[in-house]
């Protein structure tokens, strides 16, 4: 339509132009990039454990002093806590997904592999399968005879449960049920069964791509060196549950100290606390930032508007309908802010660059540009539509005022 | 002339209630959300023990085997048992401490208080004259307790109170983990931030609660708290030869000259071990002091470094829409500025004239972002993070939110007050 | 007191060069009531911009004051235009949210005298053009030609040498332009040089001496007939 003409007149308003796009192309670019981070924290927050979390209760604990019978002791809780009712099945483990600390290991197929990848990996009580309740793909849980009972390292652990990212990993295309790797000890261990995902207690220091390496070994601990008792409770019971843990551990032996007494979903809420608040705080700019955009395109358009009453009353007057004159304006805005978005665009790609080199975020996913447009898009044309109304308005009379 | 600008920028806000409104905010939201996320870097990157810094060094050693030594590679974060031993036996630092975290299990025997559990550290005695620990009762113990594993202990004021009620208990005795131990002295509220002689934990967490001689957790066999990296496989990895590290080692050494120095003697000693067949490596000793120890940790949260880039970005996007703004409202008063060229204003006059109301802006726009950056930092104080009871405005940061929001206004009013002034007497003057 | 010699003034675009002044020449001497006349696009509203400091010329000399105009920087020229020159536009140009007396204050400021000197010379201006009264009011209420007045009493009140007027009856009624023109007779024969542009010939007929220009020349008119035909001037003498 007005293409040329529209062009021309921005010319002239050179300055005032320039300034709006380079302000869409800023919000465009920040925009694009807060949107995609706060999509890779969302992703982040909702990554599976592996376990059935609306189950799972976690107690942390420790003794007073050394004890001598903390074995026996043990035992003697994971018998009481089975007993609370709506209990299914009770362990006592080391770690705990996004449980904070970890125990990690190199695993390797070689022996004293210098090359070996980290695992985190999980060991405790008998029934620690079962109460995770994590998914077998192959193989099987540990039998009893399987057991070690000395986590200082001195007996050969013969068997391990690897996760299916391992598998995938050492063994691409067969079954790792049966094969050996070496994590603890001189002896190998033999894979006795792959599940499928165990997360680790925490992923940073490990990198990314090997956030799915775990193992359990089937070495028996007390819980004055796990530190955790797991129980899988009916969801509905979970409250009363937790509310008896003390009590019944306190009659098992009440010289030791409970540290903490959480469901799962609450160990996990408290894991992931960093990323909800970048997350929001992410959300919170972008909308801040669409917000001063809009109202820096109604200022600027107002004062376009004004400046060149003169032109439309004329314009008006030589047969111009007020619909058109409000078309004139929205496409002036389009074209803005589509050169805008342009260059938005490029700069969004340029700030991923660089933060995925500074701060090792992943690379922006091409999907989020066009949102991004669109919504500056959308945000240009609502912003203009009252100054537009505005300049429509105006009556062809003022062509003919001299002064 | 600066009193007759004022009132000129005065009424011409009042001309025009909404667009000034509207800049202020954006000024406002821009600084407060920079001055938040800046406070909150400030607070995280200061010298957490100044006028020390570069006194204290953290020592590191490469005592791992041949196999999978790769070239140019950093040396182990942590030193072993037995390495830090021989270093504090050797004593060529002014002062020395090796150190590990701790937890302990206190029994306050009373009816009315059940057993709690705390962080400490277990340490020698140099570590509270190096670091400064303020006292409010008594002392650390003595270089003999260190070597006779005496049962003594240093206790925090807010474990003195919880148990006993006062700060006036040295002397007097404590259990922890089943033994009774003698309070030689009472801290002090006590909490570098971040606490970097060990960056294991929550780097601005809570302080350490309790210190005792490293050789008496040996002997009482307290827990060890921290992280344990051993590169063999051993029975025991908190023995005196197990090929594990979990300590910090941390010397005093008050002149570049003596660190030098201090630096040679390590890499003779890991010649040395290399000889006997213990180290395997060639020797690869860093000594750092603490800025240069903080900065290679990456200690400032990654999160904390990527929400001040965003609020910055927001603070120019803010600057460039005042930028839009300001020149609109100038230009529309063509007519005025040519009146007041034509009656003998120079360009200079109008320019200043337009830039002191840019700056009044500002000064609106830094009140409200003072506010908005207090409202912001209360809001970080109860998020849930480590840091949050940090999150506040000091004199520095109070007075950079005022100079960020006049700076940035005055820059945003550069463009427009310049266009401004070149506005030419004689067009302007014949059409209303 | 005004002498300007050959000056020229040309505006030029990308494709388009206007000579709106070609080799004007002109003096004005102490005391003088000129008038200024001449058909829209004549070039006597460019005229008046180069009199008047508001734009540079081309070519040629001015002097103002014995002071040549054309070594002077924006600062010097501003500050000759604050000091020596005395303005009245057609539409008035008062500033709408400054009362009277914060209008007349509008030149003296950039003057720099004190307060007090300044408040002398408004109240003493106003008084002039019989505003005195209305010291306090804004520009939006009063009259047309009360306005004019108060924007006469702008011009005068730095003593200015040369008071020069555009069309200063242009949007009032006959009434109202007698006024005005009234009050530019009184201050003339009180010393200052006023110089009016003006299309109209009965206000040209009441000054002392007529020039006209035309196609960018000005020519002095000896008598100011009623009528002016162009043939008739371009017979005159010319330069």
């Amino acid at each position: 339509m007005h293409f040329f003409p529209i062009l021309a007149t921005l010319r002239r308003h050179r300055t005032t132009a320039l300034l709006i796009v380079l302000e869409i192309a800023l919000t465009c670019a920040i925009v694009c990039n807060a949107l995609f981070l706060i999509g890779d924290r969302l992703a982040r927050m909702d990554r599976p454990s592996g376990l059935v979390e609306d189950e799972l209760l976690r107690i942390r604990l420790t003794g007073i002093g050394t004890k001598a019978d903390d074995k026996a002791v043990t035992v003697q809780d994971l018998a009481a806590l089975r007993a609370i009712p709506g209990v299914k099945f009770v362990a006592d483990t080391n770690m705990v997904p996004f449980g904070g600390s970890s125990w990690n290991s190199g695993i390797s197929t070689i022996p004293d592999d210098p090359n070996g990848n980290s695992a985190g990996i999980y060991m405790g009580s008998q029934d620690l399968v079962e109460t995770l309740g994590v998914q077998l793909i192959a193989g099987r849980d540990f039998t009893p005879e399987e057991y070690v009972e000395d986590a200082r390292g001195t007996a050969p652990v013969p068997s391990i449960i690897i996760t299916r990212a391992i598998a995938d990993r050492l063994f691409p295309g067969k079954s790792a049920v049966g094969q050996k790797v070496y994590v603890t000890g001189k002896e190998p261990q033999t894979i006795v069964g792959v599940i499928e995902q165990i997360a680790r207690p925490n992923d940073t220091r490990a990198g990314v791509d090997l956030a799915g390496f775990s193992v359990i070994l089937p070495i028996l601990l007390p819980y004055t060196m796990g530190g955790n008792y797991l129980l899988r409770v009916e969801p509905s019971r979970r409250t009363d549950a937790l509310a008896a843990v003390d009590a019944v551990l306190n009659k098992v032996d009440p010289n030791r100290i409970i540290l903490d007494r959480q469901t799962f979903e609450e160990v996990r809420k408290d894991h992931f606390k960093a990323d909800r608040a970048m997350a929001y705080l992410l959300t919170g700019v972008s909308l801040a930032l669409l917000i001063i955009t809009a109202f820096g395109v109604v200022g600027l358009a107002s004062f376009w508007v004004r400046q060149r009453t003169r032109q439309i009353g004329v314009r008006r007057a030589l047969g111009a309908t007020r619909g058109d004159i409000l078309r004139y304006f929205q496409l002036e805005n389009l074209i803005l802010t589509t050169a805008g978005i342009i260059v938005g665009m490029a700069l969004a790609y340029a700030i991923n660059l660089w933060l995925m080199q500074k701060y090792q975020v992943p690379r922006l996913s091409a999907v989020f540009l066009p949102a991004g447009a669109l919504l500056l898009w959308l945000l240009g044309q609502v912003a203009v539509f009252g100054p537009a109304m505005r300049a429509s308005a105006i009556p062809p009379a003022i062509a003919t005022r001299t002064v | 002339m600066f009193p007759y600008y004022l009132d000129l920028a005065l009424r011409s806000f009042k001309r025009n209630v909404a667009l000034t409104v509207l800049m202020v905010f954006a000024i406002a939201f821009g600084v407060g959300a920079s001055m938040t996320t800046l406070t909150v870097l400030h607070v995280l990157s200061t010298d957490p023990i100044p006028g020390k810094s570069h006194q204290l060094y953290f020592v590191q050693l490469e005592p791992r085997k041949a196999l999978g030594a790769r070239p140019n590679s950093e040396p182990l974060e942590q030193m072993t048992y037995a390495d830090s031993q021989a270093l504090l036996r050797a004593g060529k630092a002014d002062r020395q401490a090796m150190m590990t975290g701790g937890n302990a299990a206190i029994e306050p025997q009373r009816s009315d208080l059940k057993p709690f559990f705390l962080r400490g550290r277990w340490t020698t005695v140099d570590f509270f004259a190096m670091f400064r620990v303020p006292f409010v009762a008594g002392g650390a113990w003595t270089a003999e307790d260190d070597t006779r594993n005496s049962r003594v202990i240093v206790i925090s004021r807010d474990v003195a109170e919880k148990v006993f009620g006062s700060v006036d208990v040295v002397g007097k005795t404590i259990r922890v983990e089943g033994n009774d131990m003698r309070i030689t002295g009472v801290i002090d509220s006590w909490r570098p931030a971040p606490h970097f002689y060990d960056l294991n934990f929550d780097t601005y967490s809570e302080g350490d609660q309790l210190f005792a001689p490293f050789s008496t957790s040996r002997d009482l066999k307290l827990s060890h708290s921290g992280s344990m990296d051993c590169w063999e496989e051993t029975p025991d990895s908190e023995v005196l030869g197990a090929p594990c590290v979990w300590l910090q080692f941390w010397v005093e050494l008050d002149s570049k000259a003596k660190a030098d120095s201090y630096r040679t003697f390590l890499t003779s000693y890991s010649e040395e071990q290399k000889r006997a067949g213990r180290f395997e490596r060639e020797p690869n000793v860093r000594l750092r002091d603490v800025t240069e120890w903080l900065e290679f940790k990456e200690v400032v949260p990654r999160d904390v470094r990527l929400q001040t880039w965003v609020s910055l970005g927001f603070l120019l996007v803010c600057l460039i829409n005042t930028v839009g703004l300001l020149l609109t409202k100038f230009l529309r008063r063509s007519v005025e500025i040519g009146v007041r060229r034509a009656l003998g204003a120079s360009k200079r006059s109008i320019f200043f004239q337009l830039l002191v109301e840019s700056s009044m802006i500002g000064l609106a726009g830094g009140i409200l972002g003072l506010i908005l950056a207090w409202l912001g930092l209360w809001a970080v104080r109860h998020q849930p993070t480590q840091y949050a009871a940090l999150a506040e405005l000091d004199l520095p940061m109070l007075a950079m939110t005022f100079l960020l929001a006049v700076f940035t206004s005055l820059l945003a009013g550069l463009l427009p007050a310049w266009r401004g002034c070149q506005v030419t007497p004689a067009i302007q003057l014949k059409s209303l | 007191m005004l002498h300007m010699k050959d000056v020229s003034k040309v505006y030029r675009t990308e494709m388009v060069e206007t000579h709106a002044l070609r080799n004007l020449a002109l003096e004005v001497n102490e005391g003088e009531f000129v008038a200024v006349t001449g058909p829209s696009g004549s070039g006597k509203t460019t005229f008046l911009n180069i009199a008047g400091l508001l734009e540079e010329l081309t070519g040629g000399d001015y002097l103002l004051d014995g002071v040549d105009i054309k070594k002077l920087d924006d600062r010097a020229r501003s500050r000759v235009r604050n000091e020596k020159i005395g303005f009245v536009f057609q539409s008035f140009n008062l500033i709408p949210d400054l009362n009277l007396f914060d209008n007349v204050d509008v030149p003296l400021r950039y003057r720099g005298f004190s307060r007090g000197d300044r408040r002398k010379r408004i109240e003493g201006a106003l008084e002039r053009v019989g505003l005195a009264s209305r010291i306090r009011h804004f520009p939006a209420e009063l009259s047309g030609g009360q306005q004019q007045r108060v924007a006469i009493a702008r011009a005068i009140a730095g003593d200015p040498k040369l008071l020069l007027a555009d069309e200063p009856t242009g949007n009032l009624d006959s009434q109202m332009a007698r006024e005005v023109m009234q009050l530019l007779e009184d201050l003339n024969a009180q010393g200052t040089v006023v110089v009016i542009v003006t299309h109209d010939p009965e206000i040209a007929a009441r000054a002392q001496r007529n020039v006209h220009i035309v196609d960018g020349v000005a020519t002095d008119l000896e008598r100011a007939p009623s009528l002016v035909r162009p043939t008739r001037a371009a017979a005159g003498p010319s330069t």
